[in-house]
This record gives C-alpha cells, sequence and structure tokens, in this order.
C-alpha cells in the first residue's frame, strides 16, 4: 500500500496489454510460415498463438494480515498478469493448393499456418484501445499525485 | 480547543477515500481483458452498513435469473460478483469506470484545494491578518 501502489498496477496492465500487441505482431509475422517447428521428423506450420491473462489478486502476506485482523483494507488487487502464453490446437491449417511448394504433400497441398489476419486486426485494437483506456489512468493518477505536493505550498 | 478544529483530519478521510477509490479504478481498468474478473468499488463503511441492514435480494424462480445482491469480500472494498458486461464472464464496464476516474480526480482536487485554503487561513490568523 504505497502511494505508487495505482501507478505499479497501471504499469502491470501496460506491460501485458505489449506483450499482447508482441504476440500478434508474432502471429502477424508468421502468417505464411510454414517451417516453424519439427514434429517426429516433419516440418509443422506456424501455431496461432494467444495470452492469457490473470488478475493478480493480493500477495500472500495480505491475505495473512487479514485473516489475523491485522488489516482490513484489502482486496483491491495488484493490477494484472499473463500467466500463460498458449498455442491455438484448435483450428485447423490453412491447406492451399501448391504443387512447386518444397511443403507440399503427395496431393500437392501446403498447410499453411492457423493465422486469420482479421482476428488479429480486431485483437490488435482491442489491446490498443486498452493501453490507451491505462495511460488516461496513469495521468490522471499523476495529476493527482502533482496536485499532493501542492498541499501547504 | 483543537488548532485544527477537525477540518483537516475530515479533509485527511476524504483524501484516503479518494486515494483507495483511485487504486481500485486503477485495478479494474487494468483488468479490462481479464476473463472472470469482476469490477470492484469502494463504499464508505457506513453506507455499507446502511445497504446491509435494508439488504433486498432477487425473487427468483429459476437458477439461471441474476442475482442482483451485492457481495461484500472486505470492509471498503466489495465486487459486483454477479454482474458480467462480457460473454467471457468480465464484469468492468470500461464507460463507468472513465467516469468515475474523472469523477474522482476532480473529488481529490477539491479536497486538496480546501485542505490548502484551511491552511492559508489558519497562516492569515498565525501572522495576524499581516
Amino acid at each position: 500500500m504505497t502511494i505508487f501502489h495505482s501507478m505499479n498496477t497501471t504499469a502491470s496492465a501496460l506491460t501485458a496489454q505489449r506483450l499482447r500487441m508482441d504476440v500478434i505482431s508474432s502471429n502477424m509475422a508468421n502468417v505464411d510460415t510454414t517451417r516453424a517447428k519439427q514434429v517426429n521428423g516433419e516440418w509443422e506450420p506456424y501455431r496461432r498463438k494467444s495470452v492469457t491473462l490473470t488478475a493478480q489478486e493480493g500477495q500472500f502476506s495480505n491475505f495473512l494480515n487479514v485473516a489475523m485482523g491485522k488489516t482490513s483494507k484489502h482486496g483491491v488487487g495488484n493490477g494484472v498478469k499473463v500467466s500463460k502464453i498458449n498455442e491455438d490446437t484448435e483450428t485447423p491449417f490453412k491447406l492451399v493448393y501448391d504443387p512447386t511448394h518444397v511443403d507440399a504433400n503427395e496431393d500437392g497441398y501446403v498447410r499453411m499456418a492457423n493465422v486469420d489476419p482479421l482476428k488479429e486486426m480486431v485483437d490488435l485494437i482491442s489491446a490498443t484501445r486498452s493501453y490507451e483506456a491505462n495511460v488516461t489512468v496513469f495521468n490522471a493518477n499523476k495529476s493527482m499525485l502533482t496536485k499532493a505536493l501542492e498541499i501547504g505550498k | 480547543m483543537d488548532l485544527f478544529g477537525g477540518t483537516i483530519s475530515s479533509l485527511e478521510n476524504g483524501l484516503s477515500y479518494a486515494t483507495l477509490k483511485n487504486k481500485t479504478i486503477a485495478n479494474n481498468i487494468a483488468n479490462v481483458d481479464t476473463p472472470n474478473y469482476k469490477a470492484k468499488d469502494v463504499s464508505f463503511k457506513q453506507m455499507l452498513n446502511d445497504a446491509q441492514q435494508s439488504s433486498i435480494t432477487a425473487n427468483r424462480n429459476d437458477v439461471r435469473h441474476f442475482d442482483f445482491s451485492i457481495k461484500q469480500s472486505k470492509p471498503g472494498v466489495y465486487s459486483y460478483e454477479n454482474f458480467r458486461a462480457r460473454h467471457n464472464g468480465n464484469g468492468v464496464n470500461m464507460d463507468a469506470e472513465q467516469a468515475s476516474l474523472a469523477e474522482n480526480t476532480i473529488y481529490y482536487n477539491a479536497l486538496i484545494d480546501r485542505v490548502n485554503g484551511k491552511l492559508n487561513s489558519l497562516n492569515t490568523v498565525i501572522k495576524g491578518g499581516k
């Protein structure tokens, strides 16, 4: 519970949203990647990645203090974190007919990455908007702290 | 008689409420994309007590109906457990949060102005109007 608590909260959100944007960039960059990793000696295309966001509810010491009745001001939370970056194993790879491609199978089809650029663009806009919202909170908080320094002037 | 007459400490309580409220809003907006996160809010303890004494609950005849009672987790901060704004279970209403952020900032600034006004008038008294 320091004066910079809400700034740290906002900073955690900015970090998380930026990581989300990095993952989207990676997806968009690898939209045509047919050789992401080798599985049983065969190349597998790139799999779409996405982040899992989890709320950072208080630390263990906070819960202990509340349970022992030492403090009651608890439960605000400490922001957000990316708990996992997971690969999309549900969506099937896109099949493109191109017999001249090195990774084409016997029928002439190439497995392409399961990235949908439309989805990525929507996700990108969502991440940008969330980032902007958090910047607004940060600025509001900064103005409040600056105002607090004026007490007694 | 108390020199500050209780005004400064009242304003201080108001400031600590506004600070806690700001932390809550920051946390809500930080978790705007977190699945199953429920929005939190700050209430004065008295208001909470009033709400608990005259609590109203929804008359449900189907389990799928929403229960609109507010679940209080800790004194001061409570969360809207049964409210969801989006399909991923998230209950943060971004417009409402932005509005209360602006409101809270103005409230905070007003309190600071009042503290300064009080200190200035004390200063005038101490200096004997010089």
